[in-house]
Order: C-alpha cells, then sequence, then structure tokens
C-alpha cells in the first residue's frame, strides 16, 4: 500500500512535455516547479476521482463512468475542461 | 558542480524527448494504470469505467497545461526566463480554481 506520495506521482517526462507545450518555446522551467507542478497533477486526480465518485453515488452507481468525471468538472470550477472531454469522449464512442 | 552536470544532461534529453514527441502523439498521454492507481487510493471509490480512466486522463493534462499557462504569466511579468515554484504560488494565491491544491505542494 503506498503511503508516500511519490509513489502516486506522474512521470516526469509527461508532466514536462505538457508544461513545455503550454509556455513560450524560450522559457525553461525550474526543477522545483516540474515537481509541483507534477505533484498538484496527482492531487488534481484524487480530488477529481472523489468529486465524480459523488456524482456515481447519487445516481446509485456504484461504478464512476465518463459522464461523472465531466460533471465533476463543473463541480471543481473547471468548467472550461468540459466541452473538450465531451468531445473527446464522442470521438472514442464513434 | 554536479548540479550543471545534471542541468544540461536534462537539456539534451528533453531536446530528445521533444523529438520523440513529435514522432509519437500518444506518448502525451498520460498512463491509465498511474491514473487508476491514485483512483484506487480513495477508499470511497469501488470501480470506474476504463472511459471515466481515460477522461480522467485526459482532464488531468488540461490541468497541467491550465496550471503552466497561468504560471508562466508570472514569470514573464517578472521578466524571468525560469518558471520558478514563486511562479507556481503566487497564482495559486489569486484563483480560485486552485484552492483545492493549499497545503498539498508543501513537501
Amino acid at each position: 500500500m503506498a503511503e508516500r506520495p511519490e509513489d502516486l506521482n506522474l512521470p516526469n517526462a509527461v508532466v514536462t512535455r505538457i508544461i513545455k507545450d503550454a509556455i513560450p518555446e524560450n522559457v525553461n522551467i525550474s526543477k522545483e516547479a516540474r515537481l509541483a507542478i507534477s505533484k498538484a497533477a496527482s492531487v488534481f486526480v484524487l480530488y477529481a476521482t472523489s468529486c465524480s465518485n459523488n456524482f456515481a453515488v447519487k445516481s446509485k452507481r456504484k461504478t464512476i463512468n465518463a459522464q461523472d468525471v465531466i460533471n465533476a468538472m463543473e463541480d471543481m470550477e473547471f468548467e472550461q475542461f468540459m466541452e473538450p472531454l465531451k468531445k473527446c469522449l464522442e470521438g472514442t464512442q464513434n | 558542480m554536479s548540479d550543471v552536470e545534471t542541468q544540461s544532461q536534462e537539456l539534451q534529453s528533453q531536446e530528445s524527448e521533444k523529438q520523440a514527441a513529435n514522432d509519437n502523439e500518444k506518448l502525451f498521454r498520460l498512463p491509465l494504470s498511474r491514473i487508476k492507481s491514485i483512483m484506487k487510493s480513495d477508499p470511497d471509490v469501488t470501480l470506474a469505467s476504463q472511459e471515466a480512466v481515460i477522461t480522467l486522463a485526459k482532464a488531468t493534462e488540461l490541468f497541467i497545461h491550465s496550471l503552466s499557462k497561468d504560471a508562466v504569466i508570472s514569470t514573464l511579468n517578472s521578466k524571468r526566463k525560469t518558471l520558478q515554484r514563486k511562479d507556481l504560488d503566487s497564482m495559486l494565491d489569486t484563483k480560485d480554481c486552485y484552492v483545492f491544491l493549499e497545503g498539498t505542494l508543501d513537501s
């Protein structure tokens, strides 16, 4: 059972790539900032999971589905994520 | 002195990673197994569909992207070329949607 937060961290390489895609090309990122963003992402997953689970429970389901995750975004004040996530979901369903 | 070596190594690996990223878009995706492990660590969670895990992975990518974009504004305002921890901290204090991160990033 992983008690240490590092075990739930996301791989550095992927996180770094996403960060670099978001910032101007001539800007670098410090190791501390990268680690903090990586940690924040793990916390985001935890928080989003909890919110998504609430939606599932409200609908009397034991399995979290994609719609629960999308609804959770609104609750978490990340409404701007809902549209791209819906589109992504529609893409995989077709 | 070893820090300088590590930094230059990191820069080199970052450049080759960029090339690899262009070659294969799939590398952009966070590993579903890791996302699933984090989800399972919540004792209240029973099951999550594969679609839910994929959607959450995508949401996390959007989150990292959004967080970086917001933080770099502070970097540019301070006329620096390196995104530092303090850029993150100042932005976390400002935006409401990041309030859930309060206290979690101090290790």
